[in-house]
C-alpha cells in the first residue's frame, strides 16, 4: 500500500481535484453508506468544507500546502473539539460541545486539517468490538456481519471503508491496533507520552494514548510525526522522535523478537500469518529470536484491575451538573447524581465502574490495586529485558479474526471472553511502549489478520521502518466495495 | 467471594442505583470478574518498583495569571444554570 | 471524676499565590460567580492538571517554619468522593508521600504540638443552598490549600487558642497565606476526646468540621467537652462521627447522611508526575525564610532585655518586627525604640489590621535617627515625645523639629541666669525649700523650664538651683 496522504496532495496541489470536490466526494460517501456501516457518530460537513475551502484558497494563492493540508480525516468521538459533540458513544455525554480542542486537533487545524466528523467507538472506550456503544457498534467494511473492533471501531471502519483518508483514534489496551487488523488496516499506538492526551477524554489516564489510524504505513509516520510534540498542557507529554526520515532504511541484521507466551491461545491460522510474515523479515535479512516472557500470563488481569481503577475515578464526574446529560426525574442532589449515572451510562462501562471502585476500596486495596501497581512494574522490567536483546517484539494484534455482530454479548459467551481477548495488545499499554499493528494476512472468511510490532519506549522510527518495509514486500490492503474511489 | 453487600456498598460509592432485581445477576458477574482479578494473587514473581509510566519528575507551571474563560463559555453546556451559577433543582 | 481534655488540629490554609494550583486561573477572592474558571478548574472531560510550582515552594516553606522535615520524594494522589463542589469528583491530594512531615510548633507554656505532615491540595467550589436548590460557583475550586496535620497533642482550649494565633502569625511571617478565617482562608477540623485524668488511653474522638473564628473553635471545643464528658458520667459512649457547629445555638450536631459513604479510594494521580525535592533546593528555601517570630521573641527578650509582654507585641505582625529592627539599629538600649512603637506609635493603630499593615509615616530609619540622638545626649528626653508626635504627623525627620540649639542644650551663663530670675521672682518657694521642703524646688524647676521653653535638662537644673540658693 502506498501513502494515500501523499497521493491525494499531489492531486491537490497539481489541481486535478479542488479541496472543496474532495470533501464533497467524501461527505457524499458518507452519507451514501454511514447507515449500515455506522462508521460516524456526528458528520461535520459545515466544518468540513470550510476548512477545505480555506485550503482552496491556498492553493489559488500560488501558495505551498503542508501534506496534511486538505487531507479530508475523522477524529474519535472521545478527542474534544470546540464546538462539536463530542459524545464518547455515550448517552450520558449526548449534546456535550467543549469549549476547548484537544491539542491534537490543534495541531492538526494548524496544519488545515479538513475534519469531516466524529467517529463511532465503544463507550468512553470500553470495549473491543465498538458494540458497548450507545449509538451501536460500527461494522466491518469487509464484511458487515462482523464487527469493526474497538474500541477505536468507528475510525477503523471509516478508514478502512475509505470514508475517510486517516482517522486518530485512541489506545488505552489495544483500541487502535485490534481494530485496525479487524479492518485490515495500520494502527499504531505510540509510547505513552509522545503524543499529548490534552483533550482526550480519560478512560484509564496512565495508559491512554492518541494515534494514527491510516490505510499505509507511510501515512501513520506522517501523521504520528504531525501529533508527537511536546504539549505544555500535559504533565506526562514528552513529544516524539520523526520517523519519516528512516522509514525506508534497510532492515538487515535488525533482530526482530517472538515470545513465545503471545502466541499461546492465538488461532490457528493467525499465528501461522504471523510466523509467515516472521519469514518474511528473514527473508529481508532480519534475525528472528525466540524468548520467554513469562509474565504476559498476568499482564491482562493487572491491566484490568488498573484500567478499571482509574476509570472509575475518572468517570466519577458526571453528575449531570455541568455538562451532558441529567436525569429527568429525582429528589434531591444525591438522587439527580445516582439517576443521571445509572440511566446515563450503559451496562459494560457501568460494570467496570463498580469493578474499579471494588479494587480500590478500603480492604480490597492491596490485594488488587497495589499488587497490580507492582505486578505492572515487573512487566516493564521484563520488556526492558527483552529489549536489550531484540530490537522489536512480533506478535499478532489479536488471537482471532473479526468477531460476528452480536457474539461478545450473546448468553453464550462468558464476559471474561471479551477482556481475554485483549490479551495481545494490553502489556505493551501496561508498560507503555510504541507499537503498530499492519494487515498480515486474511482468515477462510477473508477478515483481516494483524500482526502488532513492539518497539522500545520513543522508538517509533524503528517499528514503522520494520512495518514499512514488510508492507512494500508483501501488500496485505484489501479495498473494500465502499467509500471513495481516487 | 463477592457479596450483595459489597456490591451495595460500591454502588453507592460510584454513585449508581442497582435496581433489586439486578443485584443477584451483577453478584455473579462481578464475582467473575473478581475471579479473574484473583488470578494476579496466584502469581510470586519478584514484584518491580512502579513509579510512573516514564519515570518523570517536578513538571511544574509558573505561576502566571491567564484570563478565565467567560462565565457564558463555563456554563454553556450546564443542563440548568440560574444566576451565573450551576444550578441543581429540587425537584420530586 | 476530672476529665482531659485531647484534641488534634487539621487546618486548611489557603496559599497566596497568584494563581490556582492546576491551572492559570486567579486565586483573588471574590469575583462574579464562575469568572475565575476555565476548562481544567471545572473538569471537563479531557482536562489535565498542571501543577503549579509556587504551591511547592510555599508549602515547603511552611513546613520550614514549622520544623518539619521535607520529603525528598512526593507524589500526588486522588481523594475521591462525589459532591457537587467537586468537579472532578475527586479532589487530587497528598496521601502517603505528603511533601513535609515531623514538625512542630512550641506554645508559650513550652509544650510542643507536633505536627504529623504538611501536604498541598486543591479547594473545592462553594455551594449555595436555598430552598432546597443548589447553586454551584467554582471561583474558589482549584485555589491551593495546605493542610497541616497535628497530633492529638492540645490538652486544653487556650493551647489550641493559641496553637491557631501562632499559626497565623507563622504563615503570615513567611507570606505563604493572609489566614483570613473570615474569608475562608484558613478553616478548622478539630477531633476531640475525654478521658479520665491521669489515664494514657485515647478516648473515642469526634470530629468538629470547618470553624472559621477562634472564637467558635473556642466555643465548639469546651461545648463538646461538656457534651463528652456529660455523656459518658451518664453512662453513655461517644460515637466516632463528624459534627458540626452552629454559632447561633452554640451546639454541634451530627453531618452524616446515610448517602455518604466514607471510602476515599486513594490511589497515585496518573495525570501528574513525581516530586522530587533535592536538598540544595530545600537548603535554598531555607536561606530565603525571613527570621520567624519565635527567633526575633527570643533575641528580644535574651538580647534587647524587652519584656516578654513587650516581645509579644513586637512580633506579633511582621511588618511591627521589622520596623522595630530597623529603628533597634546600632542602638545601646533597642528598649527606647521599642516603647516609643509601643507607646506613641501603637496609640495611632486603632485596629488590628492598622497594627498588622503598621503604615506609619515615620520611617524606622527617621525613629532610628531619633533614637541616636537621645543615647549620645545630642537631644533630650523631654523634647523627643513633641518631636516623634510632629514627625508621625508629617513624616519629616527629627532634626526638622528639633533646632541646633535645643540639640546644644542651654550653655552655663545662660543657665545660671535663669535659675537666678527664679530665685528672685519666687522668693517664697525659695524659703520653703530652705525650711526643708524639698518639693519647693520643684517649683522653681518649672519656672526654669518655662523660661528656658523646655529646653533645660532638669538634672541640671536642679544642681544649679541648690547650687544658687546654697
Amino acid at each position: 500500500m502506498t501513502s494515500q496522504i501523499r497521493k491525494i496532495h499531489d492531486m491537490l496541489v497539481s489541481k486535478e481535484i479542488s479541496c472543496v470536490e474532495l470533501t464533497k466526494k467524501y461527505l457524499a460517501e458518507i452519507e451514501n453508506s454511514n447507515k449500515e456501516l455506522n462508521a460516524y457518530i456526528t458528520v461535520t460537513p459545515d466544518v468540513a468544507l470550510a476548512q477545505a475551502k480555506a485550503v482552496d484558497e491556498k492553493i489559488a494563492r500560488g501558495e505551498e500546502i503542508g501534506l496534511l493540508e486538505g487531507i479530508p480525516m475523522t477524529l474519535k468521538d472521545n478527542i474534544s473539539t470546540k464546538g462539536i459533540e463530542t459524545t464518547c458513544a455515550s448517552k450520558i455525554l449526548t449534546g456535550y460541545k467543549p469549549i476547548y480542542d484537544a491539542t491534537v486537533y490543534e495541531l492538526l487545524q494548524e496544519q488545515g486539517v479538513v475534519m469531516l466528523g466524529k467517529t463511532n467507538m465503544d463507550e468512553f472506550a470500553m470495549g473491543s468490538s465498538c458494540e458497548t456503544s450507545y449509538y451501536g457498534g460500527a461494522k466491518n467494511p469487509h464484511n458487515t456481519g462482523y464487527v469493526s473492533g474497538g474500541s477505536s471501531g468507528g475510525v477503523a471502519t471509516a478508514v478502512g471503508a475509505s470514508l475517510a483518508v486517516y482517522g486518530l483514534g485512541s489506545d488505552t489496551g489495544g483500541s487502535i491496533r485490534q481494530p485496525a487488523s479487524f479492518c485490515g488496516i495500520v494502527g499504531l499506538k505510540p509510547t505513552y507520552g509522545a503524543v499529548s492526551r490534552y483533550g482526550l477524554i480519560a478512560y484509564a489516564s496512565s495508559f491512554d494514548q492518541i494515534g494514527p489510524i491510516t490505510q499505509s504505513v507511510e501515512d501513520a509516520a506522517i501523521v504520528f510525526d504531525a501529533i508527537a510534540k511536546y504539549d505544555e498542557k500535559d504533565s506526562t507529554s514528552q513529544g516524539g522522535e520523526a520517523t519519516l526520515p528512516t522509514l525506508e532504511n534497510d532492515i538487515k541484521g535488525k533482530k526482530i523478537g517472538i515470545a513465545n507466551q503471545y502466541l499461546n491461545g492465538v488461532r490457528e491460522d493467525v499465528k501461522e500469518a504471523v510466523l509467515s510474515a516472521a519469514k518474511q523479515y528473514e527473508d529481508m535479512g532480519a534475525e528472528i529470536i525466540y524468548f520467554d516472557l513469562p509474565e504476559l500470563d498476568f499482564a491482562l488481569p493487572s491491566y484490568y484491575i488498573l484500567a478499571m481503577a482509574e476509570a472509575s475515578s475518572n468517570l466519577g464526574r458526571y453528575d449531570g451538573i455541568r455538562y451532558g446529560y441529567k436525569a429527568e426525574h429525582y429528589n434531591g442532589t444525591h438522587d439527580m447524581i445516582c439517576r443521571t449515572r445509572s440511566e446515563g451510562f450503559g451496562k459494560e462501562v457501568q460494570r467496570r465502574i463498580l469493578m474499579g471502585t471494588y479494587v480500590l476500596s478500603a480492604g480490597y486495596y492491596d490485594a488488587y490495586y497495589k499488587k497490580a501497581v507492582n505486578l505492572r512494574g515487573a512487566i516493564v522490567e521484563a520488556f526492558d529485558r527483552a529489549f536489550e536483546k531484540v530490537d522489536v517484539i512480533l506478535a499478532p494484534t489479536a488471537p482471532v479474526t473479526a468477531f460476528e455482530n452480536g457474539y461478545l454479548f450473546s448468553d453464550e459467551t462468558d464476559q471474561i471472553e471479551q477482556y481475554l481477548s485483549d490479551i495481545c495488545t494490553v502489556p505493551v499499554n501496561t508498560a507503555g511502549l510504541p507499537a503498530v499493528s499492519v494487515p498480515c494476512g486474511v482468515d477462510e472468511k477473508g477478515l483481516p489478520i494483524g500482526m502488532q510490532l513492539i518497539g522500545k519506549k520513543f522508538d517509533e522510527k524503528t517499528i514503522l521502518n520494520l512495518a514499512y518495509r514488510y508492507e512494500q514486500a508483501v501488500d496485505n490492503f484489501k479495498e473494500t466495495k465502499w467509500g471513495v474511489k481516487l | 467471594m463477592v457479596t450483595r453487600e459489597d456490591i451495595e456498598n460500591i454502588a453507592l460509592l460510584s454513585k449508581l442505583f442497582v435496581d433489586e432485581k439486578d443485584l443477584d445477576k451483577l453478584t455473579e458477574e462481578m464475582q467473575k470478574i473478581v475471579e479473574f482479578a484473583d488470578t494476579i494473587n496466584k502469581v510470586e514473581v519478584k514484584t518491580g518498583e512502579f513509579d510512573n509510566i516514564n519515570n518523570l519528575s517536578n513538571v511544574f507551571r509558573k505561576d502566571e495569571v491567564r484570563e478565565s474563560l467567560p462565565v457564558e463559555e463555563i456554563l454553556k453546556n450546564a443542563p440548568e444554570q440560574a444566576e451565573d451559577h450551576f444550578l441543581v433543582r429540587k425537584r420530586a | 471524676m476530672k476529665y482531659e481534655l485531647v484534641a488534634g488540629f487539621e487546618t486548611h490554609v489557603e496559599l497566596q499565590t497568584k494563581t490556582k494550583i492546576f491551572c492559570s486561573c486567579t486565586t483573588a477572592f471574590g469575583g462574579d460567580p464562575n469568572t475565575h474558571c476555565c476548562p481544567v478548574c471545572i473538569g471537563l472531560p479531557g482536562t489535565l492538571p498542571k501543577l503549579n510550582e509556587k504551591v511547592v515552594e510555599y508549602a515547603i516553606m511552611a513546613g520550614l517554619a514549622t520544623d518539619c522535615e521535607i520529603a525528598g520524594i512526593a507524589k500526588m494522589d486522588r481523594k475521591n468522593y462525589c459532591y457537587p463542589d467537586l468537579p472532578k469528583a475527586y479532589q487530587i491530594s497528598q496521601y502517603d508521600k505528603p511533601l513535609c512531615e515531623h514538625g512542630h510548633i512550641t506554645l508559650s507554656n513550652g509544650r510542643q504540638i507536633r505536627i504529623l505532615r504538611i501536604h498541598i491540595e486543591e479547594d473545592a467550589g462553594k455551594l449555595i443552598h436555598n430552598h432546597g436548590d443548589t447553586f454551584v460557583d467554582y471561583n474558589r475550586g482549584g485555589v491551593p490549600l495546605i493542610e497541616i496535620v497535628t497530633e492529638p497533642d492540645f490538652r486544653s482550649v487556650d493551647e489550641a487558642k493559641e496553637y491557631v494565633e501562632r499559626l497565623q502569625q507563622i504563615m503570615r511571617y513567611i507570606g505563604v497565606s493572609d489566614c483570613r478565617m473570615q474569608e475562608g482562608s484558613m478553616r478548622c477540623d478539630v477531633n476531640i476526646s475525654v478521658r479520665p485524668e491521669g489515664s494514657e488511653k485515647l478516648g473515642t474522638r469526634t470530629e468538629i468540621k470547618n470553624m472559621n473564628s477562634i472564637t467558635n473553635i473556642a466555643k465548639a471545643m469546651e461545648y463538646e467537652y461538656e457534651r463528652q464528658v456529660d455523656l459518658i458520667e451518664s453512662g453513655g459512649a461517644v460515637v466516632q462521627e463528624t459534627l458540626r457547629y452552629d454559632d447561633a445555638t452554640n451546639t454541634t450536631s451530627s453531618m452524616r447522611s446515610k448517602e455518604d459513604a466514607h471510602d476515599y479510594r486513594y490511589f497515585r494521580e496518573p495525570d501528574l508526575v513525581t516530586i522530587a525535592v533535592p536538598r540544595e533546593r530545600v537548603e535554598e528555601i531555607r536561606q530565603s525564610l525571613p527570621e520567624l517570630p519565635a527567633q526575633k521573641f527570643k533575641r528580644y527578650t535574651e538580647e534587647f532585655e524587652i519584656p516578654e509582654k513587650d516581645a509579644e507585641k513586637l512580633t506579633k505582625y511582621r511588618a511591627i518586627a521589622e520596623y522595630f529592627d530597623e529603628a533597634a539599629k546600632d542602638l545601646k538600649a533597642p528598649k527606647t525604640a521599642a516603647n516609643f512603637i509601643l507607646g506613641q506609635i501603637f496609640r495611632r493603630l486603632e485596629t488590628e489590621a492598622d497594627k498588622e499593615a503598621f503604615l506609619v509615616k515615620t520611617s524606622a530609619a527617621q525613629l532610628n535617627e531619633m533614637c541616636k540622638m537621645l543615647e549620645s545626649g545630642k537631644l533630650k528626653n523631654n523634647l523627643a515625645k513633641t518631636a516623634l508626635e510632629k514627625m508621625l504627623d508629617s513624616g519629616d525627620p527629627v532634626t526638622k523639629f528639633v533646632s541646633e540649639s535645643d540639640m546644644a542644650g542651654l550653655d552655663d551663663n545662660t543657665l545660671t541666669e535663669y535659675c537666678q530670675n527664679a530665685i528672685n521672682a519666687m522668693p517664697n518657694a525659695v524659703a520653703d525649700y530652705k525650711g526643708g521642703k524639698e518639693k519647693a524646688l520643684m517649683a522653681l524647676l518649672g519656672n526654669v523650664m518655662k523660661q528656658s521653653r523646655g529646653r533645660a535638662d532638669a538634672g541640671a537644673v536642679k544642681e544649679k538651683l541648690k547650687e544658687l540658693i546654697g
